[in-house]
């Protein structure tokens, strides 16, 4: 919600005066909302135009209607995209909470010092870009990567494969790197949280007899809700916009097992000449995304 | 409720309501995109005659820069007049861009011809260079059929004969290598003669507990083994037809069943590299000279790295065809280069593309890699270099240099590429695959 303006005046302000000030409030605001307008708003209303029109990007575009739209949700390609980024969620989302949720569960319980070195270590995989990630990965997971290697190590030759290549491990795998990423950046984000967390709250629970799951239950995790919402939030958003990833690692392969929407918009803007497509899909996984993240919102919302 | 709320709400409502509005109302002037006449000349002028006074010519390219540096030293030298100055750009990012660059007002002078080239070439982006064909004698300085290659399926309004829309540098080609040493000790003597002979020789590879086959599946070398067999088992003119969009041109053929079941059932009996279909390219090339399979699948652009690595251990030869006498067919391309509509000096972008036909520009070709387009002209190779100078002899003489399959549609490179990676994961029917093909052609071509 954008600022309001203070307009509870004393009954002796004339209407006229409050009228002015209401609006001297929008005045403020209209520098910041011109770059937003024409930055952010502009362009995602120029997509949603766009994706009413066959347009190959050079050559006049052919007005469509909705038929973009029908395409999307026909084309087996397009919904298997929708899927694999559902399942993205999973890794990208869901375990990371998880691990995260342990690992405070495990280090808050007693404040020990240099906490702030863990936090840097957990935060790392945050630092390094994307690109170089993938590349990484793609290494560890090659022939004779390090993943291979371990399994030898220890036996498992039997389970050996170029994993990225294998029809039934590449999407998992493309999963665990969205996990390694984020992890610690779920983590980070509850720690920090956990630190203003009253100890006197603790204190309490323990002199009621709480163990430490009881504690962490009944203190540490009503009180995460915020950071719960936003790590919910933002590693949702990061499984279903996710591109960098998945274009390093595998391109969308094996087959269409790892194609994620945000791979297909690109190819179909920028190397398919399909532009519309391209638009009206960046426009459905825009209104997906949107309602998730409004979804999550109310949920970590309630019961306050 | 205060009059406050109530004011948000109109103004909210009305924004909304624009927003809506606005797109369903679309008028032709907001349509995105301009009209297709492009104004101005679509093919090069008849007189090849550079006119006088200083020139600077643009050429925007993605592959080769080295080449296209000793290219330009060497043009320059014999064209004092005319300079030319060179624009690098990444694969990638070229073909991305390529349609915005080319239709934008400051398109270069001179671009490397790439997959989008054939709707900029419908359009009259880019100019017929059937004129110059003649005018130079360009068949007589190279083999016409790397010219061939270059018409976008189109015929010239200029001369009424097939256009023209570049002119190749450095030619392309795939094909087989082979490590000598792993070959021997799987009792495979020469390179085969025939296609079954091939099969064979990957069985006895494989009953020698090696890796018989090398692919790349994870980018393009699944597709260039695919297209390799398809150039033996389907006819030559009607793959063309297919790849140039010709109304009626189909792959749902049984010669295309033939040869994606071949891929099936190479994947059945285990003669490719476990982890084909997440094994990139130059990975395969890596794990080949480090010895690990027998055959690989790749192009001449290899080679270089395998003479390096391996020596004398290396041997190159095109996939061979059905029977004995069959000819030579593999699929290649070129760095060739085509001619922006909106430059101002055609004459002197001809004298360039000319100079790459001429004996000093094939000698610079061939040293940095590539197959001249005029072999004769330059020095003979050694080693591998000399197989694949050899097999490209062969199939230029045959008439079978064919083009890569994903130049049929701006989004073929995708299809053929994941479904490849099906078939060698034998995830996917053949006739299933050929359809998916079919139903991105028609989507390109069709109407």
């Amino acid at each position: 919600m954008g600022s309001r303006p203070p307009v509870r005046g004393r009954e002796a302000r004339s209407r006229q005066a409050r009228g002015r000030s209401r609006w001297r409030g929008y005045v403020y605001v209209l520098p910041a909302f011109a770059v937003y307008f024409a930055f952010a708003v502009l362009p995602a209303l120029h997509t949603a135009y766009l994706s009413l029109f066959e347009w190959d990007g050079v050559t006049l575009g052919d007005w469509v209607g909705l038929g973009n739209y029908a395409e999307i949700f026909q084309d087996p390609i397009l919904r298997r995209s929708v899927f694999n980024a559902l399942v993205l969620v999973v890794f990208f989302s869901f375990v990371p909470i998880v691990i995260g949720l342990v690992s405070t569960g495990l280090l808050a319980r007693y404040r020990r010092p240099g906490m702030g070195a863990y936090r840097f270590l957990f935060m790392l995989p945050q630092v390094v870009p994307l690109v170089a990630v993938g590349v990484t990965w793609r290494w560890l997971y090659g022939d004779d990567g390090v993943v291979n290697q371990v399994f030898r190590a220890v036996g498992l030759d039997g389970v050996t494969r170029a994993w990225l290549g294998d029809f039934g491990a590449a999407l998992i795998a493309v999963g665990l790197v969205g996990t390694w990423v984020l992890s610690g950046l779920c983590m980070m984000l509850f720690l920090s949280g956990v630190q203003k967390v009253d100890p006197s709250l603790y204190e309490a629970a323990r002199i009621d007899g709480a163990g430490p799951v009881r504690e962490f239950v009944s203190v540490t995790l009503p009180q995460l809700r915020g950071e719960l919402a936003v790590a919910m939030t933002v590693t949702t958003v990061a499984a279903l916009a996710s591109f960098d990833i998945v274009y390093v690692t595998t391109n969308g392969g094996p087959g269409e097992q790892t194609t994620v929407p945000g791979l297909l918009v690109y190819r179909l803007a920028f190397s398919e000449g399909k532009v519309g497509l391209a638009a009206a899909l960046a426009v459905v996984l825009s209104i997906l995304i949107l309602a998730i993240v409004y979804l999550i919102n109310r949920l970590s919302r309630d019961r306050t | 409720m205060d009059s406050t709320q109530r004011v948000r709400r109109r103004i909210a409502a009305t924004v909304c309501a624009v927003a809506l509005v606005l797109p369903l109302t679309a008028c032709e002037a907001l349509t995105p995109g301009s009209a297709t006449a492009v104004p101005g000349p679509t093919s090069v002028p008849s007189s090849t005659a550079v006119p006088d006074g200083d020139v600077t010519l643009r050429l925007q390219f993605a592959d080769a820069p080295l080449m296209v540096d000793a290219l330009i030293a060497a043009f320059e030298k014999e064209h004092p007049h005319i300079g030319v100055e060179p624009q690098y750009k990444t694969f990638s990012d070229y073909v991305q861009n390529l349609k915005l660059t080319m239709t934008s007002d400051t398109a270069p002078d001179i671009a490397q011809y790439a997959v989008g080239m054939t709707d900029l070439a419908a359009d009259g982006h880019i100019l017929d260079l059937a004129p110059y064909r003649e005018a130079y004698g360009w068949d007589d300085a190279i083999p016409p059929v790397s010219l061939d290659q270059l018409t976008a399926g189109r015929t010239s309004e200029a001369t009424g004969g097939r256009a023209l829309f570049g002119v190749p540098a450095g030619l392309s080609m795939t094909g087989i290598y082979y490590n000598k040493e792993l070959a021997e000790k799987a009792g495979i003597g020469a390179p085969p003669t025939t296609l079954a002979e091939f099969e064979k020789q990957l069985a006895a590879a494989k009953n020698a507990d090696l890796t018989p086959l090398g692919v790349g599946a994870l980018d393009s070398g699944g597709l260039h083994l695919w297209a390799a067999l398809l150039n033996q088992l389907m006819p030559t003119d009607e793959y063309w037809d297919w790849v140039n969009g010709k109304k009626g041109a189909t792959m749902e053929n049984p010669a295309a069943v033939e040869a994606s079941e071949l891929m099936v059932e190479w994947g059945r009996k285990g003669y490719y590299n476990e982890s084909a279909n997440g094994t990139a390219q130059v990975d395969s090339t890596a794990q080949f000279a480090k010895g690990d399979s027998v055959f690989l699948i790749n192009g001449n652009w290899a080679a270089g790295q395998l003479a390096t690595v391996m020596g004398d251990n290396v041997g190159f030869f095109p996939m061979p065809g059905e029977k004995a006498g069959s000819p030579t067919v593999a699929s290649g391309f070129s760095v060739s280069y085509a001619v922006s509509s909106k430059t101002e000096h055609p004459q002197a972008a001809g004298a360039f593309l000319d100079f790459l036909t001429s004996p000093e520009a094939g000698q610079i070709i061939s040293d940095n890699g590539f197959l001249p387009p005029n072999p004769e002209a330059v020095k003979k190779p050694a080693g591998v270099l000399a197989d694949i100078a050899e097999g490209h002899r062969r199939a230029v003489a045959d008439d079978g240099i064919t083009t890569f399959p994903d130049f049929a549609a701006p989004a073929m490179l995708d299809r053929l590429r994941s479904g490849v990676q099906k078939l060698i994961a034998d995830r996917v029917a053949p006739a299933e695959y050929l359809d998916s093909l079919q139903d991105e052609w028609e989507d390109h071509h069709g109407e």
